[in-house]
């Protein structure tokens, strides 16, 4: 296999766009291709969920590369729920390193708010098991809501360690001008207040407003190419040295341990032996914090803290952008937004500018490795990226 | 006629499954549809629940409980909570009754009652 390099990035803003979704899809690889100093490329990728669904398009590769006169390059659209972006990176990567190809955008671009938050919320619902959960009114908050209840229950998390993923990634996303969330709030305004059942009402008890991610419009691109090309720009060289994914049970109700997220553990595994490093030479990480308990459950899964100790770590400000292993710098999913195709490629997008040391207000101090995890479904399709700064 | 959810039991390592799949999650045996539907028991003890607010547009109530029961075979299921003040630990009895419905259909599922 060929070395594989990030060249280029870019990004929309992540609040309501009132821009066709290929648009959305488009721009951030025009910016991407701007970065990267190129203007051809071999193939696209386009990450993307609700095109069909929500957004009545279908085809969508084809529309954006037409948009971008990036023709006749070959373009396909890649669905894996939520962890599309990633899934769409991992194939980039396997056509450049393949061979097949030596310069490929990849693309994630989602327009949810098309719909309002229910139907947004009903979508995304289609994620779940069609006779044995959907019917039952299950959404993805209930299931995430069923597995925090577990997780307090099991290891001692309370909503105010929840309330803390909350306000730090809120507190970060007020750095990051693409974040679709710029609110400061505190743990004592979401949760002690006498006001804090009316702003930050219960969603799926335990889990209340502040512990689930935005519904979102946006998109981010990244460039792979090969290390000649990569030579080319001039840029430090952010190599994608690690890729792993794995799945589980489509039911969550069929996880042996209701407590665990198997296919984070081994998808995270799998994309550090294959970079050759381990969780604690990770300088900087962007978890899917689609619900706040996610982001410390996947911290533990990840191998960052043991199993039950990721939220001591972060009493302990061990995630904060000053901290030991900080976690979601961009705001995540939480601050940042999640339109949920292109989530995994904006998580790859903070991981490059963090090695590139661009990240301005929110940079990271000299980070080597950084990390990404892309959780789709209910934890049953993860893909995990390791990404290395070589000079 | 009672209405009944099926687990299925396969033929060559007895493995039980809840819900359906094609192939064996026990053996692997790749043999197409070689599994015995078993009606799943109604008695069971709650793992976890939630009581869920932000609801699916055709759900014509202000909230819903759903939960993740252990039968009593050992298969969990997902199912509608009809319980007031539900506890992890509770033991539990369910009904098959209309979960959902929708324009044209009616869909049952697991309904369970404090037991
Ligand atoms: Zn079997």
């Amino acid at each position: 296999m060929r070395d594989v390099y990030a060249i280029g990035i870019g990004i929309t803003s992540f609040t309501r766009l009132e821009f066709p979704l290929s648009e959305i899809a488009a721009y951030p690889v025009m910016m991407a291709l701007k970065d990267a100093g190129i203007k051809e490329i071999d193939h696209l990728y386009v990450a993307n969920m609700g095109g069909a669904r929500v957004n009545h398009q279908t085809g969508l590769a084809s529309a954006v590369v037409d948009t971008l006169s990036l023709t006749p390059a070959g373009a396909e659209v890649i669905e894996n729920g939520p962890a599309s972006g990633a899934s769409a990176i991992k194939q980039g990567f396997l056509a450049v390193a393949s061979g097949m190809h030596d310069v490929v955008a990849v693309t994630g671009a989602e327009r949810m708010r098309e719909v309002n938050s229910i139907e947004a919320t009903e979508f995304v619902a289609t994620l779940t098991h069609p006779l044995a959960e959907y019917i039952y009114g299950v959404t993805l908050p209930s299931l995430a809501g069923m597995f925090t209840r577990a997780y307090m229950e099991k290891y001692g998390v309370t909503s105010r360690h929840l309330a803390m993923v909350a306000v730090k990634n809120q507190n970060n996303a007020l750095l990051n001008e693409f974040a679709h969330i710029h609110q400061a709030i505190t743990v004592e305004g979401i949760l002690d207040s006498p006001e804090a059942l009316t702003n930050n009402p219960f969603i799926a008890d335990p889990l209340r407003f502040f512990d689930c991610c935005p519904v979102s419009d946006g998109g981010a691109s990244v460039i792979l190419a090969t290390r000649e090309v990569a030579e080319k720009t001039g840029r430090p060289l952010v190599r994608l040295a690690g890729i792993g994914q794995a799945t589980d049970t489509h039911c969550v109700h069929e996880r042996e341990e209701p407590t665990d997220l198997l296919a984070v553990r081994r998808a995270a595994a799998q994309s550090f032996k294959m970079a050759g490093v381990g969780p604690l030479d990770v300088g900087v990480a962007e978890l899917h914090d689609a619900f706040t308990i996610l982001e410390i459950v996947e911290s533990e899964e990840v191998g960052f803290f043991k199993k039950g100790e990721g939220h001591l770590a972060l009493e302990r400000g061990e995630t904060q952008i000053g901290g030991k292993i900080p976690i979601n710098p961009s705001g995540g999913l939480k601050g940042r937004g999640h339109p949920v195709g292109a989530t995994g490629v904006a998580q790859a997008y903070e991981i490059v500018l963090q090695l590139r040391g661009e990240a301005g207000k929110r940079q990271v101090a000299d980070p080597k490795i950084g990390f990404t995890c892309n959780f789709g479904g209910f934890g049953n399709n993860v893909v995990c990226l390791t990404f290395a700064r070589e000079n | 006629m009672k209405r009944e959810i099926y687990a299925y039991r396969c033929r060559k390592c007895g493995h039980l499954h809840y819900p359906y799949r094609m192939v064996c999650a026990g053996c692997g045996d790749n043999e197409h549809n070689e599994f015995d539907p078993e009606p799943l028991p109604r008695a069971g003890t709650l793992l976890t629940f939630t009581k869920l607010y932000a609801l699916p547009g055709d759900f014509e109530v202000p909230t819903l409980g759903l939960g993740i029961v252990e039968l009593e075979n050992g298969i969990r299921i997902t199912g509608q909570l009809h319980i007031d003040d539900p506890s992890s630990g509770m033991k539990v009895i369910g009904e098959v009754e209309i979960v959902r419905s929708e324009e044209y259909e009616e869909y049952y599922g697991m309904v369970f009652c404090e037991a």
